[in-house]
């Protein structure tokens, strides 16, 4: 209960005060709906709407899971040797710096419309911060901690698996924070221009003026976002909590 | 207001007076780059805009005084209690259409929708009604790439909406003959790039109001019967589109512009053609009922 109430209570002060501001018409509801008329087109469209939420969540997963495993291998080859890191991380920031609304459309000139370009689109934008965090995780080893495993004649693969990964499992888990919510972007963009989810639901209803059922489609959304990020704190909970100070005591 | 636009130099400066577009600057705006405002008594900053630029509700929001809006979407935004009204359509015909491979050999817009891939907003009303009619169960519905062609070039099956005077020149440049069905062959014919104001602008100054229309509608012959200077200036702005696009586009437009009676003005509109619309979008159910077609607009 005390982990639930203070995000509650935000949430239905707002709730009322949006309604409140709505109906006794200082916002004409065409600018914003009033959080009913949103319950309203949630329950109305609810087949079309859970249809929509069923395909971005599985291209958000899936793109959000490739880069956890693509993501997590290149930043272990980068982190191989200063020269491989040198030649190639320019690359990985550019990912971070691709512009994912203009380059969406050549998406669907590679992979075509549908769930594929979707899935890029997630990829891409997600992907990023999963290497960029893991690196930095796995550069940052107890030094302490790795002469002792040199001393003890660890392999190379053995420091890799039992200290230096294990190590950067607090910054892993924090880059995949970062691109759970971006993946979910990722894929409602991706649908703008490829079709089908949500995306293409705040299309089609920003092009019939319906505030209401946009609002609908984008909180379903947020949830989803929601949803990922959970799944990573449950994660990072049963991980960290014997050894990480993060998981731990308050 | 009124006496102002003879009198500037007693008035002061006039008020400047925004003009939300939802497009770039280009042929179809050429009218409203080419009006001379000042004549008129009139300091007008025009806002370009782009995909999904959302002037209807901006007028609305009073965010621009002035906007340009579809007739369909000025009727759905009516019925949702905002006040939005037309006065001044540049297109007298709807200039959408579908353009699909002359080598396909389509002999009416219904043969597009029998196979292959068909690129449309499919929230736009003459979308349902082919949706209606038709029905998309034969072909792959995807969005609309806006302007961009070349899904369309590398797909002899693709089929997309387009505006009839710019999409087509564009794949025939490419070369690749095209055959174009314009939505109005299904009936669907509503006022496009509309000039619109709100209610509240209307009453609040309505002598405003009617200069801007006076100086649109001198902006729109100037612009058809010369519109180089304006394409020039309007090339300036969007250097994207190149110069002969621009000249091109403005002759191929020119007879969506021009009404057809001699009678009548440039940019005039009829209840008639405001209530056939609001008919087809109470049956597509866009709007719950049937809203006052004179109530829409405004001949000034």
């Amino acid at each position: 209960m005390k982990r639930v109430l203070p995000p509650v209570i935000p949430f239905v002060v707002i709730t009322l005060v949006l309604e409140w501001v709505v109906r006794s018409g200082f916002v004409p509801s065409y600018l914003v709906p009033a959080p009913s008329a949103v319950l309203r087109a949630l329950f109305d469209s609810r087949g079309e709407l859970a249809a929509a939420m069923g395909k971005t969540s599985s291209a958000a997963l899936i793109g959000f899971a490739l880069s956890t495993l693509i993501g997590i291998a290149i930043a272990v080859l980068l982190s191989s040797s200063r020269a491989v890191q040198r030649a190639f991380y320019p690359y990985a920031v550019f990912f971070q710096t691709v512009p994912i609304i203009a380059v969406a459309p050549l998406l669907v000139i590679w992979f075509g419309y549908g769930m594929k370009t979707v899935i890029a689109s997630a990829f891409i934008v997600s992907i990023f911060p999963v290497i960029a965090n893991t690196l930095t995780g796995l550069r940052s080893t107890d030094p302490a901690l790795r002469d002792l495993f040199r001393l003890y004649g660890a392999s190379a693969t053995v420091t890799l698996v039992k200290l230096r990964f294990p190590a950067a499992l607090p910054q892993i888990l924090t880059g995949l924070r970062v691109a759970s919510g971006l993946a979910v972007i990722g894929a409602i963009v991706g649908e703008f221009i490829g079709g089908q989810g949500l995306g293409s639901v705040v299309d089609v209803a920003r092009t019939q003026q319906r505030v209401d059922k946009v609002f609908a489609a984008v909180l379903l959304a947020s949830i989803l976002g929601l949803a990922l990020f959970g799944l990573i704190n449950l994660i990072s909970a049963l991980t960290l909590r014997r050894w990480h100070a993060s998981e731990q005591g308050s | 207001m009124g006496a102002c636009g003879a009198m500037l130099a007693a008035c002061g400066k006039p008020a400047k007076i925004r003009l939300a577009l939802n497009w770039k600057p280009d042929p179809q705006f050429g009218g409203f780059y080419a009006a001379p405002y000042d004549k008129h008594g009139l300091d007008v900053e025009i806002l370009p805009g782009g995909a999904g630029t959302p002037t209807v509700q901006m007028i609305g929001a009073g965010s621009a005084e002035f906007g340009i809006v579809s007739a369909d979407e000025l009727v759905v935004a009516r019925a949702r209690g905002n006040d939005v009204v037309a006065l001044f359509a540049v297109f007298q015909n709807c200039p959408q259409g579908i353009m699909a491979h002359a080598s396909r050999h389509l002999a009416s817009i219904g043969d597009v929708l029998k196979e292959g891939t068909l690129a449309i907003q499919r929230g736009l009303p003459y979308a349902r009604i082919l949706e209606k009619k038709y029905g998309f169960d034969h072909v792959k519905v995807v969005p609309s790439p806006g302007g961009d062609i070349s899904a369309f070039l590398r797909d002899e099956k693709f089929a997309q909406q387009c505006f009839v005077m710019s999409e087509p020149l564009q794949a025939k440049h490419a070369g690749v003959d095209v055959t174009v069905f314009p939505v109005a062959d299904i009936g669907y014919n509503p006022y496009t790039t509309v000039l619109a104001t709100s209610g509240a602008q209307l009453k609040s100054n309505p002598d405003r109001a009617k200069s801007m229309v006076a100086a649109v509608r001198e902006g729109w012959r100037v612009y058809l019967d010369d519109p180089k200077p304006t394409n020039s200036h309007m090339h300036d702005l969007n250097p994207s589109m190149d110069a002969a696009a621009f000249a091109e586009v403005a002759e191929a437009q020119k007879p969506f512009i021009e009404p057809h009676q001699e009678t009548t003005q440039l940019g005039s509109m009829t209840a008639e053609r405001w209530a056939t619309l609001i008919g087809q979008l109470a049956d597509l159910g866009d709007i719950p009922q049937a809203i006052p077609a004179q109530d829409c607009f405004r001949n000034l």
